[in-house]
């Protein structure tokens, strides 16, 4: 009984942590912003994750060199004043004055000197590599001048700048460590993070020092909490029982309901993401001999119906895609390229001429939206193709997809947010380990394509490349993605296409 | 026996006295006169039957997909129809064919889970009730391992290892659901061998093979048919547990498991979605435990409290 | 006395060394670690770094004895996802996950036992009945459904509480009577039938014919005869609870360790998992152990097993 006893109060004692101060109520009665989100950065450090969630907080806390306004297309001035290329190697900026960090301490060109310096050494271990791969080093020039050495000829380097690489507080960081850092970060962005629990969330609070005439404005919000909650459906009981004001993601169904509850906003934006078919066309996988007839491939692609799809699943400003790559994207078009319309009987006739007229069994990997992924399997079964879905992570889907053991992969690409059609086709046609295609002609068109200087010869390789795509049905685009954000109508809030939520330009209403 | 902590139908199961060879018509007369017996043993009836007759019940095909027609309420709501009783889903398929062909699938995970958890564990049990001593020591101690693992969570770890699908799904629940009929076969092989005839059959040279499969066997089938019902509600509703954490059976097979975990998204707002297979999954479960209660109180009689 | 206990200790130290096993062998089949800790982004020549620098290239067995002897002194290795100790990590979380067990062993117990204790005195009535129906409903209800069910109507429609995360006390109310719920079934059991058999006692039955009112035999000398197997059932169930807490911390997301340990899982993880698994298994086999001890101080005949 004794032991029990110690059990009882050992259980007392629990019970008395537990009811530690309830976090108050979230909303604008009390100035804090409550949002939520399916996943953690592993590490509130910018440069040691690669989640969106980590980027949004990145974004909040820390200042670029330079800020790319979305609205003009144009880079404008952020921690950098002014910045120019002697030349295609090397690029000289003059830092801001006046700036400080949260901790008080005045922002200059050793912190800018120290983090980029530090980012590119290879025992930092940043997490994409690609954002700092780019830069060779960095040195002091002057009191506020600040030059960087390129590795080679980089035209992209000003949107890095104005993107993943943020600047970090030399002095703070060399104290407390890249441990220390995630647990309280420190920057000299709009909020500043109060407190960071993993498996929790982040807090944070406005920086009211933040510094006058930044391109990013005065944050209104006086309270941020990023809180993780894994499961959308508890998403949205928290947003409609106001224990959250934000939540994103909100699959099409759920976004239209809530659109009828009275205290909340729904909006709902197009995304650069894709969805597309990859087809094993080289008919490495087991089993995907079938997939080395063209002809089979056209009957996948005629067998989907895409448009009901995008009508009825993916909705929400979502459009139907007939190019592999994102139709506003620079040099994608779908001009030329065939119309694969929903024919259920020709597909079926497609299949029988190729020798298939009871269809075959295959195997299909998906790593995100089961539900499209399902209805694709679904149209695949009503031509007599037996997919057998496959649902993995990612990471582990994509190596199983370099060893060459998936036949159909259910593929989405982003482009990382880049406006160019080189980022979607580069990254799935030109003979890497993520292409399946493996077709040297159009290997070479693309590497033609995206070193041409000359604007219209390259738009033409970039068509008759796409159209090889098409004619061949490499792959099956589907559609654009959309994405639905739910808040709290208190709450004034605008999308991006680039999936960024900047609270920092919110406000209450 | 101290070293395995039984549950409680564990306890229920052991109660089992040394079977004995009960005169069919009392067992017959008995089963006829409990109440749950009957009410669980007719809904599994019926819910056994319509699995079966699915392919020729089932108004439409459980996997064609029209999206067109998706998100149909069930008939009983305003914007119903009887074209599709139960309604559609989030693909437009028919809710009510999903739903019978799902229960297939939910009775095979049930009875192949319990076919090969049954015959590992009854195994294991029946050698270590019959030899006794050493052997009986190393089965307590695998299934004092067994049990010390978090079993949803190596559940989940393996079914993430062999890949989510129907097959990888019974392959793990068989391989981890042993224990009970280990621990009740152990008790009830124990007392078996003790009887006399055992003793006399020894002496007249029978084989231990034989003995075991044709002395032993039958008369610990009672005791063994009662935990393979609770074990088969118990991997039934692991199954749905599994395929809730994503890690179960795989779209578009209709599991009852995978309906719900589908239908958790429409909770809110379309309740019918998830309801309708989670009344359907609580019936299988709760019909199979009340046959199972119910033939361990009737193959017991004197037990019963 | 001794001596049982020493062998209890013996069989419960190997079968922690076997779960330790069982857990690095599982999560070690787990895919390539190396590539997976390297990401996805990552040239051959890194993973290969990455296999060198994690000792990812020595043999098994090497590797395991490694990890078992950094285990036993608390160092379960870094997170490949967090990169901090595992050891943190888990006990960051622990308290939630311990706290919910706690709560949801007494709530459970406060609804099992005094439904137990009614049920056997007021035995084959409706009262009775209505305690073992209520138990074979309640067996039959998934915990995820149960869990959904009481987000739907006591946080979303009625607002009294919240609906997910750790806040404060009010956070653990609805996630307990999920986790709580499944062990009412058997701890009503079980406390039923042990206050039938202490009923039947001798003692009882003198008591009874004393005059003493029955409200005082069933309280004051049934009660805590009949409730020593409960506690040593409790004791395991909490082990349970811990296991099962999975499935409820991923519908209320509560950051405990079962939490952790699914979504550890899915990001491949597995010093993380390892580490869940053998907290897990260390505190059931702790749990039994102790329990063991005590059952056979209580009552020397379980001291012969």
């Amino acid at each position: 009984m004794a032991h029990f006893k110690s059990h009882l109060s050992r259980v007392l004692a629990a019970l008395a942590l537990a009811a530690a101060p309830a976090s108050a109520f979230a909303g604008k009665a009390n100035d804090t912003l409550t949002y939520a989100s399916d996943v953690e950065p592993e590490n509130v450090g910018p440069y040691h994750n690669n989640v969106r969630e980590g980027v949004i907080i990145a974004r909040h806390v820390f200042d670029n060199l330079i800020f790319h306004d979305l609205k003009t297309g144009k880079y404008e001035p952020q921690l950098a004043t002014e910045w120019t290329w002697t030349d295609p190697q090397t690029l000289d900026l003059t830092i801001r004055k006046g700036v400080t960090f949260h901790n008080g301490d005045p922002l200059t060109a050793d912190d800018v000197v120290f983090t980029l310096n530090w980012a590119v050494k290879p025992e930092s271990k940043v997490v994409t590599k690609q954002n700092v791969a780019w830069i060779k080093s960095a040195e002091k020039i002057g009191d506020d001048k600040v030059r960087i050495h390129l590795v080679g000829p980089f035209p992209a380097a000003i949107e890095y700048l104005s993107g993943p690489v943020v600047i970090y507080p030399k002095a703070y960081f060399e104290k407390v460590g890249l441990d220390g850092f995630a647990k309280a970060p420190i920057g000299s962005g709009p909020y500043k993070v109060t407190s960071v629990v993993p498996g929790k969330g982040v807090k944070m609070e406005k920086n009211t020092n933040y510094w006058k005439g930044s391109p990013l404005g005065t944050p209104s919000l006086g309270k941020l909490e990023f809180r993780l909650i894994p499961d959308p459906e508890t998403q949205v009981a928290e947003l409609m029982t106001g224990g959250v004001d934000w939540i994103w993601r909100v699959p099409a169904d759920q976004a239209k309901q809530l659109e009828s509850v009275p205290n909340l906003s729904v909006l709902a934006a197009e995304t650069m993401r894709v969805g597309f078919l990859q087809l094993d066309a080289q008919g490495r996988a087991p089993g995907s001999a079938p997939l080395k007839d063209v002809r089979v491939r056209q009957a996948i692609a005629h067998a989907i119906d895409r448009k009901a799809m995008v009508d009825n699943l993916v909705r929400g400003g979502a459009r139907l895609m007939n190019s592999a790559c994102f139709i506003d994207q620079f040099g994608c078009t779908d001009k030329g390229v065939p119309r694969y319309d929903y024919d259920p009987a020709k597909a079926k006739k497609l299949l029988a001429e190729a020798g298939y007229p009871d269809g075959f069994a295959i195997e299909f990997y998906a790593y995100r939206e089961r539900e499209y992924a399902e209805a694709v399997v679904g149209y695949l079964r009503a031509i007599g193709i037996k997919a057998n879905l496959n649902y993995m992570k990612y990471a582990a889907l994509r190596e199983l997809a370099r060893a060459g053991k998936v036949p159909i992969f259910y593929q989405t690409w982003a482009s990382f947010s880049v406006a160019d059609a080189s980022a979607f086709t580069g990254a799935w046609f030109k003979g890497d380990e993520d292409d399946l295609t493996r077709d040297p002609k159009l290997t070479q068109l693309l590497k033609t394509a995206d070193t041409t200087v000359e604007t219209d010869a390259r738009l033409k390789t970039y068509e008759e490349a796409l159209k090889l795509v098409g004619e061949n049905a490499y792959v099956v685009p589907l559609f654009s993605y959309s994405t639905n954000y739910a808040f709290t109508n208190e709450l004034s809030f605008s999308a991006q296409p680039d999936e960024l939520p900047r609270f920092f330009q919110a406000k209450w209403k | 026996m101290t070293d395995i902590a039984p549950s409680a139908a564990d306890a229920a199961a052991l109660d089992t006295p040394p079977p004995r060879r009960s005169p069919g018509l009392a067992l017959l007369r008995r089963s006829l006169r409990h109440g749950g017996l009957l009410v669980g043993g007719g809904i599994l009836f019926i819910i056994v039957a319509m699995a079966l007759a699915a392919p020729l019940i089932a108004p439409h095909d459980p996997y064609a997909q029209d999206l067109s027609r998706r998100m149909i309420p069930p008939v009983w709501q305003v914007k119903g129809n009887w074209d599709y009783i139960l309604g559609t889903d989030k693909l437009g398929r028919d809710y009510l064919s999903r739903l019978l062909y799902g229960a297939r699938i939910s009775l095979l995970i049930g009875t192949v889970t319990v076919l090969i958890s049954g015959t590992i564990g009854t195994l294991m049990g029946v050698c270590a009730g019959y030899f006794g001593g050493k052997v009986d020591a190393v089965l307590s101690y695998i299934v004092t391992t067994r049990l010390a693992l978090p079993v949803v969570l190596v559940a989940l770890a393996s079914a993430a290892l062999v890949g989510s699908s129907l097959h990888g799904v019974i392959i793990v629940l068989g391989l981890l659901l042993w224990d009970r009929f280990a621990v009740v076969t152990r008790s009830a092989t124990q007392q078996v061998a003790g009887g006399d005839y055992i003793a006399a059959a020894k002496a007249i040279g029978c084989s231990t093979p034989r003995l075991i499969l044709s002395e032993i066997l039958p008369n610990i089938l009672n005791p063994l048919i009662v935990v393979a019902t609770l074990e088969m509600a118990h991997a039934i509703l692991l199954e749905a547990a599994l395929s809730f954490l994503g890690l179960g059976v795989q779209p578009p097979l209709p599991s009852w498991g995978l309906m719900i975990a589908e239908g958790k998204q429409y909770m809110f707002f379309s309740p019918w979605v998830i309801a309708i297979p989670a009344v359907a999954l609580v019936f299988l479960v709760l019909a199979i435990n009340l046959l199972g209660d119910g033939l361990r109180d009737v193959t017991a009689p004197e037990n019963r409290n | 006395m001794l001596a049982f206990t020493l062998r209890r200790l013996v069989v419960a130290l190997s079968v922690a060394l076997t779960v330790s096993l069982i857990a690095f062998v599982l999560l070690h089949l787990s895919g390539d670690l190396a590539t997976s800790i390297a990401g996805p982004e990552a040239s051959p020549a890194q993973v290969a770094q990455v296999r060198q620098e994690y000792g990812l290239d020595r043999p098994l067995t090497v590797q395991y004895l490694d990890w078992l002897w950094r285990a036993v002194h608390l160092d379960f290795g870094n997170s490949f996802y967090f990169r901090t100790t595992v050891a943190s990590i888990i006990a960051e979380r622990m308290p939630v996950t311990m706290t919910l067990g706690a709560i949801s062993l007494m709530i459970s117990l406060v609804i099992a036992v005094p439904l137990g204790i009614i049920a056997a005195v007021f035995k084959g009535t409706l009262i009775d009945r209505l305690a073992l129906t209520f138990c074979v409903l309640g067996q039959a209800i998934p915990t995820f459904c149960l869990g959904l069910g009481l987000i739907i109507v006591f946080a979303v429609n009625l607002r009294w509480l919240p609906v997910s995360g750790t806040a404060g006390w009010m956070n653990y109310i609805l996630p307990s009577v999920a986790l709580g719920w499944y062990a009412v079934p058997a701890v009503m059991r079980l406390s039923r039938n042990g206050m039938l058999e202490v009923l039947s006692a001798d003692y009882i039955r003198t008591a009874r014919a004393k005059g003493l009112s029955p409200a005082v035999v069933v309280l004051k000398h049934a009660l805590r005869n009949a409730i020593i197997p409960v506690v040593a059932l409790a004791a395991v169930q909490f082990g349970f609870m811990l296991g099962g807490s999975i499935v409820v911390e991923a519908v209320f997301s509560m950051h405990g360790v079962g939490h952790l340990a699914w979504e550890a899982i899915a990001r491949n993880d597995f010093p993380v998992v390892q580490a869940v698994v053998l907290i897990l298994a260390a505190i059931y086999i702790t749990l039994t152990f102790v329990a063991d001890v005590i059952n056979a101080l209580l009552d020397p005949r379980m001291r012969v097993a």
